[in-house]
């Protein structure tokens, strides 16, 4: 195990409210936590704060000994794979086949020639062989959130972040969405933001809970 | 200044700078007019350059609509040649940056209405006689207009976080991927209009033909004043230039 995500001392202010105080956390590669926390508690922040998202003035945010702020989008997005709370905003093109072809377009490191076999592996592995060829403008949240995050994992990330990933989904959809987890779990660490307990507590190795911008329970 | 001027007189201020900025093909009253704009929407309390930044990702395809542009328009006399190909004409440059100073008379546009509170300018679009759902739709679509240019850089990010670094593709696939950006907003925005269609309707809007309001807005001298000076500026460059 290796430590793939360190902050020290975070602080985090918006139009000088403190969202995040005094943050300390250590997660390593192959973990998976889960963060929970009440509304405005500073889940997302924390999570946009981690991926670059938002900047940041006190404190340090390390991934791989090397400072987030010193990244940019696209160095950290190929160490993490980020699910936003709306899948919708993560969905690009018309088709899911073209979704899940996006980054083989623009990505001059990944390997090309993987293409059809990979993609071919993760139409599997989500269930979404027959959404292949739908529009994206027509699926559901619960699709929608699948073809996110195939097309996120099609990225090869180190960890992935997941923010509320089980809102809008029904108790068939949750289930779904565990049993891809456990696909996982082994593979890659996962950081879970959700309000869903028994989600977080089914697939968690450590849960941290934020009150008031600060971590109470780890 | 900006909540003691009607909404009324800032629409036919619009009205004005938008219908010079719209026939005039001279370069030098087109700019004339996005400085103007620029100062006025500032007294209003609007702030242009805020905007500017924060739109600042969709100039790029402005940028790339004018260069496209002045490229392509071969009429003229040579201004940059390379190797005997003249790559831009003065024809070409005075189109291109003609349309540039029109998309900042639009959004210049934009800001001097939107220094008016959202429920002032749907009663003075009724007042001026308007029916009350154009005036509603149009309140709507400026309100809207920050959330979907949030809506722009969520997902020029998270284009971003796929691991793709736009500065470093080529210029071409540069503006192909900002092309991508549409369709979420797209989608989020057919999403929202079918939402707030249904929150209108749940709230009974329409229910009886004749609405009745509870605030009146009143012309006062400044307002003509202003109304006055923009007809005749409007009227005299008119006369003026094509008359």
């Amino acid at each position: 195990m290796k430590d793939f995500i360190v902050i020290k001392g975070l602080d985090f202010y918006l139009d000088s409210k403190a969202i995040l105080k005094n943050i300390n956390l250590t997660i390593d590669s192959r973990q998976f936590i889960s963060i929970r926390g009440a509304n405005g508690c500073g889940k997302t922040t924390l999570s946009k704060l981690i991926m670059g998202i938002y900047p940041y003035s006190k404190g340090s945010i390390k991934i791989e000994d090397r400072e987030v702020s010193e990244m940019s989008l696209s160095e950290i997005g190929r160490k993490i794979g980020y699910l936003f709370q709306n899948p919708e905003k993560q969905i690009f093109t018309s088709t899911v086949l073209e979704e899940l072809s996006f980054i083989y377009k623009y990505r001059e490191d990944i390997d090309k020639s993987r293409k059809e076999k990979e993609i071919d592996e993760i139409l599997d592995t989500f269930d979404i062989r027959n959404l292949k060829n739908k529009s994206t403008f027509f699926l559901s949240q619960g699709e929608k959130q699948r073809v996110a995050l195939a097309s996120v994992l099609l990225n090869k990330p180190k960890y992935l972040i997941l923010d509320e990933p089980t809102t809008g989904l029904d108790y068939k959809r949750k289930e779904m969405l565990s049993e891809i987890l456990d696909k996982y779990k082994n593979k890659i660490g996962v950081l879970l933001i959700s309000h869903d307990y028994n989600f977080v507590k089914k697939h968690s190795q450590k849960i941290i809970s934020l009150e008031g911008g600060c971590i109470v329970y780890e | 200044m900006n909540n003691t001027i009607d909404p009324r007189t800032k629409l036919f201020l619009v009205l004005c700078i938008s219908t010079i900025g719209l026939i005039s093909r001279d370069v030098l009253i087109l700019f004339s007019i996005t400085i103007v704009g620029i100062i006025i929407s500032k007294i209003f309390g609007g702030n242009f350059f805020v905007l500017i930044k924060r739109i600042k990702k969709l100039l790029y395809v402005f940028f790339f609509i004018i260069i496209i542009q002045s490229i392509f328009t071969r009429q003229g006399n040579p201004v940059i040649v390379i190797g005997g190909f003249e790559i831009v004409t003065d024809l070409g440059l005075n189109r291109a940056l003609g349309y540039m100073f029109r998309v900042l008379i639009i959004i210049i546009s934009g800001v001097i209405i939107s220094t008016s509170s959202e429920r002032n300018t749907i009663q003075g679009i009724v007042q001026l006689g308007l029916p009350y759902e154009f005036a509603f739709m149009t309140a709507v679509g400026i309100k809207f207009l920050p959330l979907l240019i949030e809506e722009f850089k969520d997902t020029y990010m998270a284009i971003q976080l796929r691991g793709i670094n736009i500065m470093k593709l080529p210029i071409w696939e540069r503006f192909k991927i900002t092309s991508y950006i549409f369709i979420p907003v797209v989608a989020s925005t057919l999403n929202k209009a079918k939402k707030l269609s249904i929150s209108v309707e749940s709230r009974a809007f329409r229910a009886y033909d004749r609405r009745t309001s509870i605030t009146s807005l009143k012309l006062k001298y400044k307002d003509y004043l202003i109304i006055l000076i923009s007809l005749t500026t409007a009227f005299a460059l008119i006369y003026l230039k094509w008359i």
